[in-house]
């Protein structure tokens, strides 16, 4: 069911549904949106919720902190290191 | 707790800011209202399911102000008593007119008894229903430092930053130690009170010792059957007094003095005899330097348990004589409720109010089948407001579980105090 969904879409939701963000909708998201920061406002305890999700949902494992910085800059590159990996 | 200051005489305190949130809403301009009409605050607990509780009834806080999580970052972070304790604390430094970040001049002193706890049930309840359900986040403020710690990011605060946690004389001691901080100079400011939300761990807690009220709480009363929850928080900014005048400022009241003692004799119930809270008494007016009859009026602990307010009574009695059954007694938590590790801090802030007022905001007046206790003869301020425009001094007190006592004396600011 899930591969008929594209990839950002799934991440978009992940992030709506495990971060609980109020008044967010996934589509409001846009793919290159820095997701911490001045973007989407994510904070480090938003940063270890999303990779427990991303771990759960897409079976991927982020290895060190600077694989992570780079792979949670916003949802396109979360989406291609996914996809490279699956 | 009286250190002597540079020149060798004792610094004085002046409170230059005040801040409050409770069952009566957020600000000190609702306390004031809500304390002077009398009207207690108890409503059926919204915040969690209380259908299997003994009791149904709490001062619970409404809903913030919308623009709070606009302005306050990190808002969604925090704890249902750090939101409390930031509102309140804000209310403060603006009043005092002080230039944020406070640095490291600055110290936060504040009390609480749970903290967290509140969020912390929210997460087991989830987890036990399922462990995908549950959040770490709802975890991310659970401990007891959070109100003190979420206050200290908010302004800036480098300096001393402590929390203090001794059951529901944490406000009032969380104060003495910020009075004691300010007079010995180890900070120039002190942003200093308490914060505690309602969680079932309490509610269950005071309901199994049957020390909760099924009705709202009637202190010193002949039928008082215990105790009503409140919540909230409370923050005073305390500075040395020279230093609120030089900058043009005018002082609230000033912080003259406080003492503690413990009755080292039971984990709840009281020293019967009041020895203990006598103790805490004296020793609040020996370090403000007064005698028992400068008391204008005291703010009672009070709580509506037949054990707390009989034995409060011996310790008035041992204290202020034959004077007990005269001075004036308020009762804020006939109207608030009991906010535990806030309270003391609250009742600080009710305590400041009436002498700035003149007036001391009265207890509810019960019903017409409750009395008052013939066993107690205290002249508790009931139905209306008691005009006292030549109050000067006024002592509260907070006599926790674990025998735990503390005693704060505040002293009005006129032009003439200088």
């Amino acid at each position: 069911m899930s591969e008929a969904v594209a990839t950002p879409v799934r991440i978009k939701r992940l992030i709506v549904e495990s971060l609980n963000l109020e008044g967010m909708r996934p589509e409001m998201i846009e793919d290159e949106t820095p997701l911490f920061g001045d973007g989407l406002g994510l904070d480090s305890v938003d940063a270890l919720e999303l990779v427990v999700a991303l771990e759960k949902e897409f079976g991927i494992k982020i290895r060190s902190q600077e694989i992570g910085r780079e792979v949670f800059s916003s949802v396109s590159t979360l989406s291609r290191f996914i996809e490279g990996r699956t | 707790m009286q250190r002597e200051g540079p020149a060798g005489t004792v610094r004085r305190v002046a409170v230059s800011g005040i801040g409050a949130v409770c069952g009566l809403g957020w600000g000190v301009a609702p306390l004031w209202a809500g304390l002077r009409s009398g009207r207690p605050a108890f409503v059926p607990v919204r915040r969690f399911d209380h259908s299997q509780h003994r009791t149904h009834l709490a001062s619970e806080v409404g809903e913030p102000p919308a623009e709070l999580a606009r302005v306050i970052p990190g808002w969604r972070r925090l704890s249902v008593a750090d939101r409390f304790a930031v509102f309140a604390a804000s209310e403060a430094v603006e009043r005092a007119g002080l230039l944020v970040p406070l640095s490291e001049e600055a110290g936060v002193y504040f009390g609480s008894s749970t903290g967290g706890m509140y969020e912390s049930e929210l997460f087991f309840s989830d987890f036990l229903r399922g462990r995908r359900r549950a959040r770490l986040s709802v975890l991310a403020s659970q401990q007891v430092n959070g109100p003190g710690d979420a206050v200290a990011r908010r302004f800036g605060v480098a300096g001393p930053v402590e929390t203090l946690s001794s059951a529901c004389a944490s406000g009032a001691l969380a104060l003495a130690m910020a009075l004691d901080a300010v007079r010995s100079g180890e900070v120039e400011v002190a942003v200093a009170g308490g914060a505690d939300s309602l969680c079932q761990l309490t509610y269950a807690g005071f309901n199994s010792l049957r020390s909760v009220d099924e009705a709202p709480c009637r202190p010193f009363r002949a039928c008082r059957a215990g105790m009503s929850f409140g919540e909230g928080a409370a923050a005073l900014v305390l500075e040395p007094l020279d230093r609120v005048l030089a900058r043009g400022a005018e002082p609230l009241a000033e912080l003259a003095g406080a003492g503690a003692s413990c009755d080292a004799h039971h984990m709840t119930a009281p020293d019967p005899t009041g020895a203990g809270a006598a103790a805490a008494l004296s020793a609040a007016l020996a370090d403000a330097g007064l005698g028992p009859e400068a008391v204008d009026f005291i703010n009672v602990h009070g709580t509506g348990t037949p054990l707390n307010d009989a034995a409060e009574w011996r310790a008035l009695q041992r204290v202020f004589g034959e004077q007990a059954e005269r001075i004036p007694l308020v009762a804020t938590k006939a109207l608030v409720g009991h906010l535990l590790g806030c309270s003391g801090a609250l009742e600080a802030v009710a305590t400041i109010l009436c002498l700035q007022h003149g007036e001391l905001h009265p207890a509810w007046n019960g019903t017409a089948e409750c009395e008052a206790d013939p066993e107690l003869p205290v002249s508790l301020v009931t139905g209306e407001p008691l005009p006292l425009p030549a109050a000067r001094t006024a002592v509260s007190t907070s006599l926790a579980f674990g025998g735990s006592n503390a005693a704060l004396v505040f002293s009005r600011w006129t032009d003439r105090s200088a």
